[in-house]
């Protein structure tokens, strides 16, 4: 069921007006500048601060033409930036705390399995890791059958190792209910989004689909350092000799290091990080470089002193590649410009 | 030992101090929650009001007491409904003195407790479906335990220690006002000081316990409560 809003709020001299749509499924990631109202739009959608304006889910008005449903009657599942544990209950009894309300009791074993909180259960929370809490308050949200999930920088307290698993059980659930996701990390972004979002002094821009949302030039992903683009391809092939596994993407094949074959024909998307690709006028005879791909122009941008982004056109994709000013200068860069892509490093998300 | 007059003074003294705990527990709980919860104009000046038994001479606030109670206040008026002429001089309006003299007692402890509990744990509660009846049944109560057996402890020992509120409103009638701080009193007047002995010792050892009790669960609970 998908989520329709059409909300303005003030708190005290900040003022928040955001307008949207949530898919029925998919994750989408909210991003933008500390103190943009990323938290507060969460906190309006789940009733628990005011807002005017009209909210509903699929069917449900939750807000507007005459009804306002109170925070404990819309079905959200939810984690704030703290983990925010009932601190007079043990894990456990933070789990049924939900699940007494809400319901969801079958869900219980399957959601304290992916979250890893077995071992945690008859702990009291005062005595949990940052890390832990973390997992906790995630359980808790995914508990008692939400029908929209709000999550608030859920994984930075985590080390590398629970993360991966969490963006999975997340994703997992995101195939279901649709999830509405902040997150500084681009890694984040880049493994979850479908959609992103943008929140920029309390007002919410629709960027699109996550892959040309981080291609776009206009957007502010171009500025980071770490700037990097989605391409999506099919697994087609497997090298057991060298480890490297083809990727078609439309007529061009990727190389990428692999530690084993995955189903022919397996959608997959590769991450390639801005940085990560040189250009030049003619294909190289011989190269370390697994990955050249003929490319043409279709943008560039300043990105700081000294520094361009070039945005390419692979096929019907788009890659970004972040090169010195006096190298576009150099090879003439412009719109329409035709020459080769020099891919360096490829991953899988 | 104690004589019988002086178990009976005791006993009423103990009665006194669970009815007026019980009331002030019932009254406190939601004058503390709106006193904690919410800012609104004229707090200060209710605050205020509410504290002046804590500053105010015991005998000031029984003299009013004396003249609200009597037959000619709004004491005598409520007593009239039930034949009587006036709620001086009697248990219930020991029950009356005692609710306000003690209220501040009960109501600062309870105040800090609902203070000192995190929004956002009210707002993760409403989020996980509960009610604003239910998060205070399911969250506020359990966190602010320790509050409520402050409250609780300090509210029955105060009572017991009344003495100046009671003098002036009391009258002394054996198991009805006389209370064991009165009858002490007596005692000392009496010049029968081996039974003041024994029953200021008594007193001494009772409010001695309570305050040990308090200090004790205090101590002991802490760690579990901490963030």
């Amino acid at each position: 069921m998908s989520l329709d809003f059409d909300i303005r709020g003030e708190l005290g001299a900040f003022r928040l007006q955001a307008r949207g749509q949530l898919d029925d499924t998919g994750v989408t990631v909210l991003f933008g500048p500390s103190g943009a109202g990323k938290s507060s739009l969460l906190r309006m959608l789940a009733g628990l601060l005011p807002s005017d304006g009209t909210l509903r889910l699929g069917e449900q008005v939750w807000q507007g033409e005459g009804a306002r449903l109170s925070p404990w009657e819309r079905p959200v599942g939810m984690m704030f930036q703290q983990p925010t544990l009932f601190r007079h209950l043990s894990v456990r009894g933070n789990l049924q705390y939900v699940v007494r309300r809400r319901g969801g009791e079958a869900s219980l074993t399957a959601v304290i399995e992916q979250t890893r909180i077995a071992s945690l259960l008859d702990r009291s929370v005062a005595n949990l890791s940052g890390g832990e809490a973390q997992r906790v308050a995630l359980a808790r949200a995914l508990l008692g059958s939400p029908r929209l999930l709000l999550l608030d920088e859920p994984l930075s307290a985590l080390d590398l190792g629970h993360r991966e698993s969490l963006l999975a059980s997340i994703a997992e659930v995101g195939r279901r209910v649709p999830v509405l996701y902040v997150t500084h990390n681009l890694d984040e972004l880049l493994t979850l989004a479908d959609q992103v979002w943008l929140m920029e002094s309390g007002r919410l821009t629709v960027l699109g689909e996550a892959h040309e949302a981080l291609a776009s030039l206009d957007s502010p992903f171009v500025l980071r350092s770490d700037a990097a683009t989605l391409i999506e391809g099919t697994v087609s092939g497997f090298d057991a000799q060298d480890h490297l596994l083809t990727v078609t993407v439309g007529e061009h094949h990727f190389l990428l290091p692999a530690r084993q074959a995955m189903p022919q024909g397996k959608p997959v998307r590769l991450r390639i990080a801005a940085r990560d690709v040189s250009l030049c006028a003619q294909a190289p005879a011989a190269s370390s470089i697994l990955n050249i791909h003929p490319v043409a122009v279709s943008g560039v941008r300043s990105v700081g002193p000294g520094q361009s982004m070039v945005q390419l056109e692979l096929g019907e994709q788009s890659l970004l590649a972040r090169v010195s000013s006096r190298s576009v200068r150099q090879l003439a860069l412009e719109r329409g410009s035709r020459l080769f892509a020099q891919v360096k490093a490829v991953a899988l998300v | 030992m104690l004589s019988e007059g002086d178990w009976l003074a005791l006993w009423v003294s103990i009665k006194l101090a669970l009815a007026t705990t019980t009331i002030l527990l019932l009254i406190c709980t939601p004058l503390a929650w709106w006193l904690a919860r919410h800012r609104l104009p004229g707090q200060a000046l209710l605050e205020a009001v509410l504290a002046l038994p804590l500053v105010l001479p015991p005998s000031v606030l029984g003299f009013y007491l004396l003249v609200a109670l009597g037959p000619s206040g709004p004491g005598g008026w409520l007593a009239s409904w039930s034949d009587a002429r006036s709620l001086a001089f009697s248990f219930t309006g020991l029950v009356i003195a005692s609710v306000i003299y003690s209220l501040p007692f009960v109501l600062q402890p309870l105040k800090n407790a609902f203070s000192a509990i995190d929004d956002g744990q009210l707002d993760m509660a409403a989020i996980s479906g509960a009610s604003p009846v239910d998060r205070f049944l399911s969250l506020v109560l359990p966190q602010s335990r320790q509050g409520y057996a402050s409250a609780a402890i300090l509210g029955f020992a105060h009572t017991i220690g009344e003495f100046g509120v009671v003098l002036m409103i009391g009258g002394s009638l054996a198991g009805q006002t006389r209370v064991a701080s009165v009858a002490l009193y007596e005692h000392v007047e009496a010049g029968d000081y081996a039974s003041a002995h024994r029953l200021a010792m008594a007193l001494l050892v009772l409010s001695v316990v309570m305050l040990w009790a308090l200090f004790r669960w205090q101590r002991r609970s802490q760690p579990g409560v901490m963030p």
